[in-house]
C-alpha cells in the first residue's frame, strides 16, 4: 500500500513536470516567452504571429528555441550557456557562416567568446568538418567543438 | 526661532501642495500613467491592470495618483510593489519630489543586466498575407545590447494579444471587441529574426532611435512598469504598435505620439510617425527575409547559375556546377542551402531528408573559398517609410448606361492593386471599409454606390521555385440595377476565389481564379443566390502605370447571377500620394438589360 502511493505521487509528480515541460516548450524562446514573472492565463502568443515553432530537436536542422531556453526568454547566464542557447537556436545559419567563412553568426559568437571576429570565422571555415562531422551533430557536439577549438 | 520655523512651515507647505497640483498635470506625469484626456477633459489611463495603479480612483485621477506614488516611496516600507514603478522613482526623484530610497531591487536589477541595454529599435515586421491579422504588418521593439558581438543577442520586446486557439471566426470577434488581453514579452532578438525573417518570409525594417542614456534607462524602467499591466486588446485601435508610441510618449512625452491614433492604429503610420519626429530616428536598417534573399541571388545569377541551381535541388545533381567559376558555385550553393531550409519549414521535407540535403551542400560550399564579393548587404528593399499613406479619398466623374453621375469615395485603409505600391508587398491588396457616394444627374439622387466591408487580393506569382496560391475574399454591400424592371437595390456580395498568378513578362502578370460566392438582398429573384465564377486577368505593375484587366464569368443559382464581367481600371501614380485612374465595367447579363460604366477619378492618399 505504501509502495502504491509512492508510486502514485511519483507518477502524478512526473505528469506535472511534463505538463509544465510542454507548456515551457510551447512557449519556448520561439513564441513569446514570458517576460516578467507573476504572469498568469493562457500562454502569452502575438496575434501576428502564426507560426508554432518546430518541434524541438537538438540535433542539426532548424530548431528556433525550445529546450534550453531561458524561461523569461532572457540572454543569461555564463558564455558557455549563452553559447549553447544560442546555437541551438540558430544552428542552421551558423552551419553555413561557418561553411562559407563569413556572417552575422560568426561576428556575434565572436563577441560572446571574447575572440578577434576575423579569427573565429577563418577557424570556423578551417575546422567546419571537425564541427560538423556528419548530418547528425547536435547542438551539444558543435557547442564543445567551438570552445575546443578557440583553445587550440 | 520657533516662528521662525512655523513661518517656513506654513511657507513651505502651500508651495508643496501646489507644486504636486501642477506636477500631475504635467505631461511628464501624464504621459509616464498613460492618462489621455477624454472629450470632457477629464483624465483616464489606458492601462487596464488596477495593479497599475496605486491610488483608488488613480485611473481617474492624477493629482491622487501622484500623491500615491509620493506616499509609496516616502513611506517605504513596500518594497515589493516600489520595486514594481522604478520610472515612476526616477520621475520622482528628477522632479525633486522625494529623496533617494536604499531599496535595492533584485530582479530589475537582473532584468537590466541581462538585457545590457544601449539603445532602443523600433522593428517593423512586413505585411504576411497568410494571416489576416498580419495583413498591416506588425511593430515591436528592439532593446539595442552594449554586448560584445552584434544586435543578435540583443532582446526584443512585443505587445501583442494573449490567445487560445480560437477558430478564424471568434478570433476576428475577440480582436476586433477586445475579448483577448494584450501583454509584453520579451525574448532573445535572434528568435525575432528567426521567427519574422526566416519562419514566415517577412522582411524586417529597424529604425534606431535617437534617445538619450536618461531617456533609455527610464525607457526600460517603463517597460518593467508595463511589463507587469494587462491591457484589453484592439486589433484596430489598443494594437501592437498604439502600446509602442505610448510607451515612446512616457519617456519623451513632447512626442505626442498616442494623440494621432485616436481613431485607428496601422503599424506603418506608427511607423512613418515615428520617422517623421525631429531628431527621433538616427538611422534605418533593413533586414530581408529568407524568400527575399533566394529571389534576389536568383536575378543576379547567369544562365548557367541559375541551371546549375535548379539541377541541384530538384535532382541533387552538381555536375552542372563543373562548369562555373569558385565564385560562380558560391553563390548557388548558398542559394541552394537556403532554399532547402525554405522548404523544410513548408513542411515539404522530411526531416531526415532535409539533414542530408543541407549537409552535403554545406559540405560542398566548405570546399571552397570565402567570397566577400557575395553580400547580402547589397539588397536595399523598397521602404516602406516611402510608400502612399494609408487613407485615402477619390473624387471621379463617369457614366453609368448614358446617365452621368459624380464620385466621391473614401477608404480608411490601406492598398488596391492598382495604386502606388512602392514599399508595400507587391501584388497584395488590402481594403478595408472603402464606400463610394454618387450623385446621378439625370435622376437627380445622390445614392450610397458601394460599401466594401473588406476586399483582400493576393496575386503573387508561381515560378520554378515557388508556388504560392493567388487568392481573393470580398464582402461589400452594392446598388445595382434589376437587368429586367430597372429598379435599383442593395445587395449584400461576398465572393472567395483561389487560383494561380504567373509573371509573363518582368512586371507584367497573368492570372486565373476560380470563385464561390453567395449574394442577398431583398431586392433579388428569391432573396438570393450563390453561384461559381471562373476568372482570368492581366495586371501590370510598372512604376508610373498600373493596369488591372479582368474578365469573369458567372454561373448562379438563378438568372440574375448568370453574367460575364468585364473590368479594367488603369491608374498613373503621378505623385506618392496621387493618382489618376481610370476604370470601365460592363456586365453582360444573359437575361435582361447590360450595364456599362465610365469613371475617371483622382485618387489622393493622406
Amino acid at each position: 500500500m505504501k509502495n502504491f502511493y509512492l508510486y502514485s505521487a511519483v507518477s502524478t509528480a512526473l505528469i506535472f513536470m511534463s505538463a509544465s515541460a510542454q507548456a515551457i516548450d510551447s512557449t519556448g524562446c520561439g513564441l513569446g516567452s514570458m517576460a516578467w514573472r507573476g504572469q498568469s492565463g493562457p500562454v502569452p502568443q502575438v496575434l501576428a504571429v502564426t507560426t508554432n515553432g518546430l518541434t524541438g530537436s537538438q540535433t542539426f536542422g532548424i530548431t528556433f528555441g525550445t529546450s534550453g531556453c531561458d524561461p523569461n526568454g532572457r540572454i543569461t547566464g555564463g558564455t558557455q550557456k549563452m553559447v549553447f542557447n544560442f546555437i541551438e537556436n540558430n544552428m542552421e545559419q551558423y552551419a553555413l557562416d561557418a561553411a562559407r567563412g563569413e556572417g552575422e553568426t560568426l561576428d556575434t559568437l565572436a563577441g560572446m567568446l571574447n575572440v578577434d571576429k576575423n579569427v573565429f570565422a577563418a577557424k570556423s571555415q578551417q575546422n567546419f568538418a571537425s564541427i560538423f562531422p556528419n548530418s547528425d551533430v547536435d547542438a551539444i557536439y558543435v557547442t564543445q567543438q567551438i570552445f575546443a577549438m578557440i583553445k587550440a | 526661532m520657533s516662528k521662525f520655523i512655523f513661518l517656513i512651515v506654513c511657507f513651505f507647505v502651500p508651495f508643496h501642495v501646489t507644486a504636486h497640483e501642477s506636477m500631475a498635470e504635467s505631461q511628464e506625469w501624464l504621459s509616464l500613467v498613460h492618462y489621455h484626456p477624454n472629450f470632457l477633459g477629464r483624465y483616464k489611463g489606458s492601462i487596464d491592470s488596477e495593479s497599475f495603479y496605486l491610488a483608488k480612483d488613480g485611473r481617474i485621477n492624477p493629482k491622487a495618483e501622484l500623491e500615491a506614488t509620493i506616499k509609496l516611496f516616502v513611506d517605504g516600507s513596500d518594497k515589493q510593489k516600489m520595486c514594481l514603478f522604478p520610472a515612476r522613482y526616477i520621475f520622482l526623484l528628477n522632479n525633486g519630489l522625494i529623496e533617494k530610497t536604499n531599496v535595492k531591487c533584485e530582479e530589475f536589477e537582473k532584468f537590466k543586466e541581462d538585457l545590457q541595454p544601449s539603445g532602443i529599435t523600433m522593428i517593423f515586421t512586413d505585411a504576411y498575407m497568410n494571416n489576416p491579422s498580419s495583413l498591416f504588418g506588425h511593430t515591436l521593439l528592439r532593446i539595442d545590447t552594449s554586448r560584445q558581438g552584434t544586435q543578435m543577442i540583443a532582446h526584443g520586446a512585443n505587445y501583442g494579444a494573449y490567445y487560445n486557439d480560437e477558430n478564424g471566426f471568434l478570433y476576428a470577434v475577440y480582436g476586433l471587441t477586445g475579448g483577448y488581453f494584450g501583454g509584453w514579452t520579451i525574448k532573445p532578438y535572434y528568435n525575432i529574426i528567426n521567427t519574422y525573417n526566416n519562419i514566415e518570409n517577412r522582411d524586417i525594417w529597424e529604425l534606431n532611435l535617437n534617445f538619450t542614456k536618461e531617456e533609455q534607462d527610464l525607457f526600460i524602467a517603463h517597460l518593467w512598469e508595463l511589463g507587469h499591466t494587462q491591457t484589453r486588446y484592439y486589433f484596430f485601435t489598443k494594437n501592437c504598435s498604439y502600446m509602442l508610441v505610448e510607451a515612446f510618449d512616457a519617456i519623451r512625452p513632447s512626442l505626442k505620439l498616442a494623440d494621432q491614433f485616436w481613431l485607428q492604429t496601422i503599424p506603418l503610420d506608427t511607423l512613418k510617425a515615428v520617422y517623421r519626429k525631429k531628431n527621433l530616428v538616427k538611422n534605418v536598417n533593413y533586414r530581408p527575409s529568407r524568400q527575399t534573399k533566394i529571389i534576389y541571388q536568383k536575378q543576379q545569377m547567369n544562365a548557367k547559375q541559375q541551371k546549375a541551381l535548379l539541377s541541384i535541388i530538384k535532382d541533387e545533381n552538381y555536375t552542372q556546377l563543373t562548369e562555373l567559376s569558385n565564385e560562380e558555385k558560391t553563390i548557388v550553393l548558398e542559394t541552394a542551402y537556403q532554399y532547402i531550409q525554405y522548404r523544410f519549414i513548408k513542411k515539404e521535407f522530411s526531416l531526415s531528408e532535409y539533414r542530408k540535403k543541407s549537409f552535403s551542400l554545406l559540405s560542398a560550399r566548405n570546399k571552397l573559398p570565402s567570397n566577400k564579393e557575395n553580400n547580402m548587404e547589397k539588397i536595399r528593399g523598397h521602404s516602406p517609410l516611402l510608400s502612399h499613406e494609408s487613407m485615402r479619398a477619390t473624387i471621379g466623374v463617369g457614366s453609368r448606361n448614358g446617365e452621368n453621375f459624380q464620385e466621391f469615395s473614401y477608404r480608411p485603409a490601406y492598398h488596391s492593386l492598382t495604386d502606388n505600391n512602392y514599399g508595400l508587398l507587391p501584388g497584395a491588396e488590402i481594403n478595408f471599409l472603402n464606400f463610394k457616394i454618387r450623385h446621378y444627374d439625370q435622376s437627380q439622387k445622390t445614392v450610397l454606390s458601394e460599401f466594401d466591408l473588406l476586399d483582400i487580393r493576393s496575386l503573387s506569382p508561381i515560378d520554378n521555385l515557388f508556388y504560392p496560391i493567388s487568392f481573393a475574399v470580398s464582402l461589400n454591400v452594392s446598388r445595382e440595377t434589376h437587368p429586367q424592371t430597372q429598379k435599383e437595390g442593395y445587395v449584400g456580395n461576398g465572393k472567395v476565389s483561389g487560383g494561380g498568378t504567373i509573371e509573363v513578362i518582368p512586371h507584367v502578370y497573368s492570372y486565373i481564379m476560380g470563385s464561390g460566392y453567395g449574394s442577398y438582398g431583398g431586392f433579388l429573384p428569391h432573396n438570393q443566390y450563390v453561384g461559381i465564377g471562373l476568372s482570368g486577368g492581366i495586371f501590370i505593375d510598372y512604376k508610373y502605370f498600373k493596369l488591372l484587366a479582368e474578365v469573369e464569368k458567372q454561373i448562379g443559382s438563378n438568372w440574375y447571377a448568370d453574367k460575364t464581367k468585364y473590368h479594367i481600371e488603369a491608374n498613373i501614380p503621378i505623385l506618392r500620394n496621387l493618382g489618376m485612374a481610370v476604370e470601365y465595367r460592363y456586365d453582360n447579363n444573359q437575361q435582361g438589360k447590360n450595364v456599362e460604366e465610365y469613371l475617371t477619378s483622382l485618387r489622393y492618399y493622406f
